[in-house]
């Protein structure tokens, strides 16, 4: 077990500095003088040597990077060139919405992948199974973003029942914060709740058939019971897993979903930087994307231990 | 029979040219599942639909018709017109080729350069294959689309480089699958077989490998291109790929967004074209993983 998470810790740390590289790397690539960048597009050619020497631009390449790179792990990652504020506060700024918006799309998505995906697994190859397998293939191929349109057709412009975008905060007014955020929730949660339904129900089949299922029925347990008690628990390990793993696609998914709403997240910020040309945001959001992902994915394979205690005890999983 | 002819007959039998019983037993398997079947014939509809887009669609998909603004579906305009006059039904057949483009070229790139990271990685193992698998680690960690975003901030927004995006955000999972199935299938016998007759190590992937892990391959591309083609048009909605006024279905929704109140048919066609391309594909894609699937045979 310890070995276990010692060796993974150690793997994290190895991807992380790999992404900065990466990271680092990238702006460099972004064609022109980084010094112009930095100064915007009114700097003389004073100013531009002022700031080359100022932030080391005229150093060797490795030198620059490990400067960067000890500034950016104690969570200075410059200033956004558009608003002059440090990158790091306007990502603690907004990442709560986005986090909020994530964490109602995961419960969203659980609450419709398990109970369908076990629904699915118990009743196999009757018409649950078939209605439970098309929808998630649908959640599957259908574009989140349009999705998200068509709900604000329909129960906005149409309907009139929920407010088509905007945000405001949960401790303002809880009731209004859920009525905004219902629908980007949804959108972002359905594509998450196909793939997991689809893992539940493959994990639950398997589970279905082991042995130790097999000794539940046999002592005379209901069905109920051995399905709630003893099947779903162990089932429900790989869905973790592909949960961690859909962390990035849930990123992914509220870039676009934040757009549709105009909801001013972490998604939205790092659209607006891109078109504003704002390098050190651009910059700081995927770098704290990718480093979020590596952590998220550390956190599942520890959680690992309370669901399975094979693993805790220390024997082969 | 040995196992390489063996994948290359089933390649031969899914493109169609089998003998016959061989063939009589893949439609047998095929014809288990319609669903698959429609979804492959949606999918050939969408491919003549780019081929063809010249002809089918016979309006200018980016003329401009100041009297025909945000037109109602009807017998001239079926899918209505845009906020700019341009009819609409000529601008989905047009952006099928686009979203075929993005989607097909993305995914070959992404196999063109994970097949052989991942086949050294998994054939010659040891620091070499640390090393690849520490990279692939980190270039996973970008999730797709922020790594898209990234690179097209990097190269500028085009339809080239969004598809160079897209296809350099699925190129890790083309490694890590390669390396998986060359790891398994050099263990062989009929691969150690053939390296004791003396086959040195181009040959024996070249013949005995790549061959057994091709259908496999395969099957993740018809994963992986509804996928490209989604991110595709996910970048041009952003504003991030195929830039106006070229049709888009990305873009179309993006303009769509602003009349939905006024013009919601600006809104139906092209995510409904994406729709239903994205799940035949998926479709078809399940029945082709059934058929190549060599532990039914």
């Amino acid at each position: 077990m310890l070995e276990f998470l010692i060796r993974r810790v150690a793997i994290s740390i190895v991807t992380l500095i790999v992404i900065s590289v990466v990271v680092f790397t990238g702006v460099r690539m972004i064609p022109g003088d980084p010094a112009r960048v930095m100064a915007g597009t009114d700097a003389d050619a004073a100013g531009l040597e002022e700031i080359r020497a100022k932030y080391g631009l005229n150093d060797p390449i490795p030198v620059q990077y490990l400067r960067w790179a000890a500034l950016a792990a104690r969570g200075d990652l410059g200033r956004s060139i558009r608003t002059r504020d440090p990158v790091i506060t306007t990502v603690a700024r907004k990442l709560p919405i986005t986090v909020e918006l994530a964490c109602l799309a995961v419960l969203i998505a659980l609450a419709i992948a398990i109970p369908a995906g076990v629904l699915a697994a118990v009743r196999r190859n009757t018409v649950w199974d078939v209605l439970a397998s098309s929808a998630s293939l649908c959640g599957v191929s259908v574009p989140n973003f349009w999705l998200g349109i068509m709900l604000i057709l329909f129960f906005s412009v149409r309907l009139g029942w929920l407010p088509a975008s905007g945000f405001v905060s949960f401790w303002e007014s809880p009731t209004a914060n859920l009525q905004r955020m219902v629908m980007p929730a949804f959108v972002l949660g359905t594509a998450l709740a196909a793939v997991l339904m689809r893992q539940t129900r493959n994990s639950m089949i398997g589970v279905l058939s082991a042995d130790y299922i097999r000794t539940a029925y046999s002592k005379g347990l209901a069905g109920r019971v051995v399905i709630f008690r003893h099947a779903i628990r162990n089932s429900l390990i790989p869905v973790v897993t592909i949960l961690g793993l859909q962390a990035g696609a849930l990123m992914s998914g509220a870039v676009v979903t934040e757009q549709i709403f105009v909801v001013p997240g972490f998604g939205r910020l790092i659209v607006e930087a891109v078109f504003t040309r704002d390098y050190p945001v651009v910059q700081g959001v995927v770098l704290i994307t990718a480093s979020s992902y590596v952590l998220i994915n550390l956190l599942v394979d520890a959680s690992y231990s309370l669901l399975d205690p094979r693993i805790r005890i220390g024997g082969n999983p | 029979m040995n196992p390489p002819s063996a994948a290359a007959g089933v390649l031969v039998a899914a493109a169609g040219a089998a003998p016959a019983g061989r063939l009589r037993r893949a439609w047998r398997r095929v014809r288990r599942r319609p669903a698959s079947v429609v979804g492959g014939v949606i999918v050939l509809l969408f491919v003549v639909l780019a081929i063809g887009a010249p002809w089918i669609a016979r309006t200018d998909p980016v003329g401009t018709d100041w009297s025909q603004i945000r037109k109602a579906p009807s017998w001239t305009h079926p899918f209505g017109t845009d906020d700019l006059g341009r009819d609409n039904f000529a601008r989905v057949v047009w952006g099928s080729r686009i979203s075929m483009q993005a989607g097909v070229f993305s995914i070959l790139l992404a196999i063109a350069v994970g097949m052989p990271l991942g086949l050294v990685s998994g054939y010659y193992r040891g620091a070499l294959d640390q090393v690849l698998m520490r990279l692939t680690d980190a270039w996973l960690a970008f999730p797709f689309l922020i790594l898209a975003i990234g690179l097209v901030t990097i190269m500028g927004p085009s339809l080239t480089n969004a598809t160079i995006a897209i296809g350099l955000g699925a190129t890790p999972t083309y490694i890590r699958l390669t390396r998986g199935l060359v790891l398994s299938t050099a263990a062989e016998d009929y691969v150690q077989g053939a390296r004791a007759l003396g086959a040195g190590d181009l040959r024996l992937m070249a013949r005995h490998i790549l061959p057994n892990i091709f259908s496999s391959l395969l099957v993740q591309a018809t994963v992986s291109i509804p996928i490209a083609i989604i991110a595709e048009a996910v970048l041009s909605f952003l504003g991030l790929g195929v830039q106006p006024p070229a049709p888009s279905w990305g873009t179309m929704l993006n303009a769509a967004q602003q009349f939905l109140e006024s013009a919601p048919w600006m809104a139906w066609w092209p995510g409904l074209a994406i729709f239903s391309l994205t799940l035949s594909f998926n479709l078809a894609g399940d029945g082709l993983r059934d058929l190549l699937d060599p532990k039914e045979y």
